[in-house]
């Protein structure tokens, strides 16, 4: 019994001794509060949160991180328990009903970053055939892609579920003698294509930029024709192929804020507002995290230690 | 009818007299079947004239209105009843959340190891010591906690639902027709179908992830009651209402206790069913383990690994902790004694001190909420990464082995199939499926089976991939069985098989697939493998131990007759065990293809394509409405697949997994 009461005594002391403290840091970070930022599967998102993160911690205020997919991030900002997204590739249904219709979330604008989708390919590859340049070079040269899966063909290698896509509709519509293979989710697909990479090998796949493997592979883009007015962009609609026939725009990748969030008056929200980066920046980062395994908060204070002039215009300075 | 009356009838008919010339038949239509293939090949896929175009569309538009309806400022008070729900649910898990953190790592270790110690025996204390260690040394003590609130409130309201429809399950017929079909679509749809309409109406956070687990975790709680209420011996029941026992008095001290190892087998599988639940719950902020794998799973392969095996590690010590203590206070095992129970007592109390001292002392040393300075995280995560370079080097003899292997079997095995499924035409694959079904199962199963397969092409909308979908199935059931009734024959006779296979088929059921699954993309460089593979690993241990079962619980006296006779000990097996132990064994086959649909999603993340990348697209690109069609022709193809597999004259006899 002793023993028990000794426990809880101590207990006791060291609750006070929490609670001291969380009143002090509350008292300092009054005028900020708590921010929670959403960081998505991709390593760029993981490198906008954590320098975000410890951006706003400078201020004082307390940032929380959630982990929520893409696409259900938006009710959770419609609730206010997300305060925003740093980097969206472009939801177009969602944006139309949370931001459009119901006013619940904010569209903030760009966040510096350009999102390039498109066809790649190793380096290697494109120095033994510069006509692969062009997609009109792939055109009775398909067969060099061939795989166990693509039978007779050559295989395309299909992006993340997730991700906006259009390549089968493209293949069809420029009459290239490739198969539609899906591999699955990114990961699944860095592995396969990496592992050709290594054997020097061919391979042709969907790919984007900003990407911390891009600074570990060598990879060329494979120009695909020019885009024209009309040109669309989402296979699901379906149609005439002949539509779809042209590259894949250029994202400017943005911020939505949760309208909660952005009434709140709260200094993040301007420091927010002002946050922007490059391609560069962002896979520098990406790079620490991802490619070194470094730990997120540590790469994110080496990049602002580095970065003070870009930083001190966030905060308004 | 009471699973036991059902199993009756099958043994009287000399069994395979039929069955020899239905087989024939059958392999006669399949031969058909493969004719049409050659003679049609390609020309009649399912028209577009008889599919209904719309309903994708329609089910957008619903997801829309669900939204607007939900997201305005005064929402109607249906919508206000799910916030109610969602945040109570937010509360109670982020209160048992706050109370571990609030007892530190040493109070909660001491606590969740003494009341193993107090109910369950030393073993099982020790095994919740290591997991508690683990999760501190691998740096995850945080995310554990989270994960085990998460799903100690998920386990807890499944069984508050689910024993007591299960209970009503076992007593009334009517009631288990009704609700069987509700189970099986709660456990082969696909999370990902309905995460968003539940992110919707529950918004995201722990709530929501309760929420989705619950609909994993409760099937599995009503039907193992259910069987444990219907495995009680009908003459005791006869017996205790010839003694003039109500229907409440017979339920509560008769069926249930006599239904008492049932009822824990239902906590112990919830509680797995419900951990296998925490990589999606991540998805929609439920935080801990799960978003680790998730968030990991892109950028940091090694850390999602190492999440992964603190799941398993946390489903060894709940399986062992829950197994230990049912044994241990089984009231026919007690007899206490005024001394024996005077010691119960003093140990109880000596365990809630060392608790509170063991909570002192975390304060004491950390003065904070965890206590994870000193970790082998890095360590660990050096030696995981060193794996995974070596599996992702092309160069290395391992890859020359496994590479041709992948290539082979898609060249020669799946590839052919698939286009043998596809390209077949439709009139004759559906007409011929249908007819199958009747040689081998009757008319009923007949016309379920043509229902379910118009429906794929009629309704969902998805022939052909469910035709790609249904190749892979059988070639990974087939694979399963391969594997799965040797090594459940092979538990069966021996002690030490059993328990050298045990922990890895703990591992195999929780690990979460698409963790363990990414080395073997890069050892297999070949789509579809390595989703077949994921799907014979997860769908194995389910057969090997429902085939255990079956073997070990034939009647001994059979056995012995024959032992008598001098049969040596493989003719017992081939001849006595094995044909009694059918009943189990089509089980196992049956609830394998189930277990195979439930890993489609998962293979499409990983290569396989068809409706598992369809469904997955569904939640990830805002297309729901070809997320939950995708999702029914899954559904369907499952309630087909059963009903050509289920044989005659076998009612369904409810699977306890």
């Amino acid at each position: 019994m002793k023993v028990r009461a000794g426990g809880l005594a101590v207990t006791a002391i060291a609750v006070a001794a929490v609670v001291s403290v969380g009143s002090a840091s509350a008292k300092q970070a009054a005028a900020c509060g708590t921010v929670t930022l959403n960081q998505q599967a991709w390593a760029g998102s993981e490198a906008n949160t954590y320098v975000a993160k410890n951006v706003l911690q400078s201020i004082g205020c307390t940032v929380k991180i959630t982990t929520i997919a893409e696409v259900p991030v938006y009710q959770a900002m419609a609730d206010g328990k997300s305060d925003a997204v740093l980097e969206d590739w472009g939801h177009v249904p969602q944006q139309q009903q949370y931001v459009a219709k119901q006013k619940t979330v904010v569209d903030e604008g760009p966040n510096g970053v350009t999102g390039v989708i498109g066809w790649y390919i190793p380096t290697y590859l494109m120095q033994q055939h510069p006509e692969f340049k062009t997609w009109k070079g792939l055109k009775g040269k398909e067969t060099l892609f061939k795989s166990p899966e693509s039978g007779s063909q050559g295989m395309f290698l299909g992006g993340d579920p997730s991700y906006q896509q259009k390549d089968k509709t493209l293949i069809k519509a420029l009459k290239l003698n490739f198969k539609f293979v899906s591999v699955g989710a990114e990961p699944a697909q860095v592995a396969r294509w990496t592992q050709l990479y290594k054997q020097h090998k061919p391979v042709l796949f969907y790919w984007y930029d900003p990407q911390y493997l891009n600074a570990q592979y060598k990879l060329s883009q494979v120009q695909l024709p020019p885009r024209f007015k009309g040109c669309q962009d989402d296979e699901t609609k379906g149609g005439n192929p002949a539509k779809y026939a042209c590259a894949y725009p250029s994202y400017t990748l943005e911020k939505f804020f949760s309208a909660k969030f952005a009434k709140s008056g709260s200094p993040a929200v301007a420091v927010l507002k002002r946050w922007s980066w490059t391609n560069a920046d962002q896979n520098v980062v990406a790079g620490m995290i991802a490619g070194q395994h470094m730990d997120p908060d540590k790469a994110a204070q080496k990049w602002i230690a580095a970065n003070k002039a870009t930083v001190n215009k966030w905060l308004g300075k | 009818m009471s699973v036991a009356q059902a199993a009756g009838p099958l043994a009287a008919p000399a069994p395979g007299a039929w069955w020899r010339g239905r087989t024939g038949a059958a392999i006669l239509v399949a031969v058909a079947i493969v004719l049409a293939f050659f003679g049609w090949k390609n020309q009649l896929p399912w028209p577009g004239s008889l599919t209904w175009n719309s309903l994708s569309h329609d089910l957008d538009n619903f997801q829309a209105w669900l939204s607007n309806n939900r997201n305005v400022p005064h929402p109607s008070i249906v919508f206000r009843l799910f916030n109610w729900i969602a945040s109570f649910l937010d509360n109670l898990v982020g209160w048992l959340t706050s109370f571990f953190f609030k007892l530190t790592w040493a109070g909660t270790t001491a606590l969740g190891t003494l009341v193993v110690l107090r109910f369950g025996g030393r073993r099982a204390a020790a095994i919740v010591l290591t997991a508690f260690v683990s999760f501190a040394a691998m740096g995850v003590w945080d995310a554990s906690m989270r994960t085990f609130a998460l799903t100690f409130a998920s386990v807890a309201l499944s069984l508050l639902i689910g024993i007591p429809l299960g209970i009503w399950a076992g007593r009334s017929d009517r009631f288990q027709r009704v609700v069987t079909p509700v189970l099986d679509a709660m456990q082969i749809i696909p999370a990902f179908a309905y995460l968003m309409p539940i992110v919707i109406l529950f918004s995201v956070g722990p709530g929501a992830a309760v929420a989705t687990t619950l609909i994993y975790a409760i099937p599995p709680s009503i039907r193992i009651t259910a069987l444990g209420i219907r495995s009680v011996p009908t003459n005791t029941v006869e017996a205790a209402e010839a003694l003039g026992a109500t229907r409440l008095q017979t339920l509560l001290k008769v069926q249930l206790p006599l239904a008492r190892r049932m009822l824990l087998l239902s906590v112990n599988q919830t509680i797995l069913f419900a951990l296998s639940m925490v990589v999606i719950a991540g998805l929609i902020g439920g935080q801990g383990l799960g978003a680790v794998v998730t968030s990991g799973l892109y950028s940091d392969p090694a850390q999602a690994l190492v999440a992964g095996f603190a799941i398993v590690i946390m489903a060894i010590a709940l399986d062992r902790a829950t197994e230990a203590m049912a044994n241990r206070t089984d009231p026919t095992h007690r007899h206490l004694t005024e001394g024996k129970r005077r010691r119960l007592h003093l140990f109880t109390a000596s365990c809630v001190a060392a608790v509170g001292f063991a909570v002192g002392l975390g304060y004491a040393l950390s003065a904070g909420s965890s206590w994870t300075r000193f970790t082998l995280q890095d360590w660990l995560l050096r030696q995981v990464q060193s794996v995974l370079n070596y599996v992702q080097n092309p160069g290395t003899v391992v890859f020359h082995v496994t590479s041709p292997i992948g290539n082979f079997l898609v060249q020669y095995g799946l590839s052919p199939l698939q286009s043998f499924f596809v390209e077949t035409p439709w009139p004759a694959m559906t007409f011929g499926l249908a007819i199958i079904a009747y040689l081998i199962s009757g008319p009923r199963p007949a016309v379920i089976t043509f229902a379910m397969l118009a429906l794929i092409g009629g309704i969902t909308n998805e022939w052909t991939n469910a035709m790609e979908t249904l190749s892979q199935v059988l070639v990974a059931t087939v694979f399963t069985l391969l594997v799965g009734i040797p090594l459940g024959v092979w538990a069966a006779e021996s002690l030490r098989a059993r328990q050298a296979m045990r922990p890895v088929l703990d591992v195999l059921q929780t690990l979460p697939q698409l963790v363990y699954i990414i080395p073997f993309i890069y050892l297999m460089p070949v789509s579809i493998v390595p989703g077949i593979l994921a799907s014979v690993l997860y769908a194995a241990p389910v057969v090997i131990r429902l085939v255990e079962a079956g073997i070990r619980e034939v009647s001994p006296h059979p056995v012995e007759a024959a032992g008598a006779f001098g049969a040596t000990r493989l003719q017992l097996l081939l001849k006595v065990k094995i044909p009694m132990a059918r009943d189990a064994i089509m089980l196992g086959v049956n609830q394998g293809i189930i277990m195979v649909l439930a890993v489609v999603v998962i293979a499409g993340l990983v290569g396989s394509g068809a409706l598992g990348y369809d469904v997955a697209q569904g939640l990830q690109q805002s297309l729901f409405g070809q997320g939950v069609l995708a999702s029914l022709a899954i559904l369907a193809l499952g309630i087909a697949l059963d009903r050509v597999t289920q044989g005659r004259g076998r009612k369904r006899v409810e699977g306890v997994t």
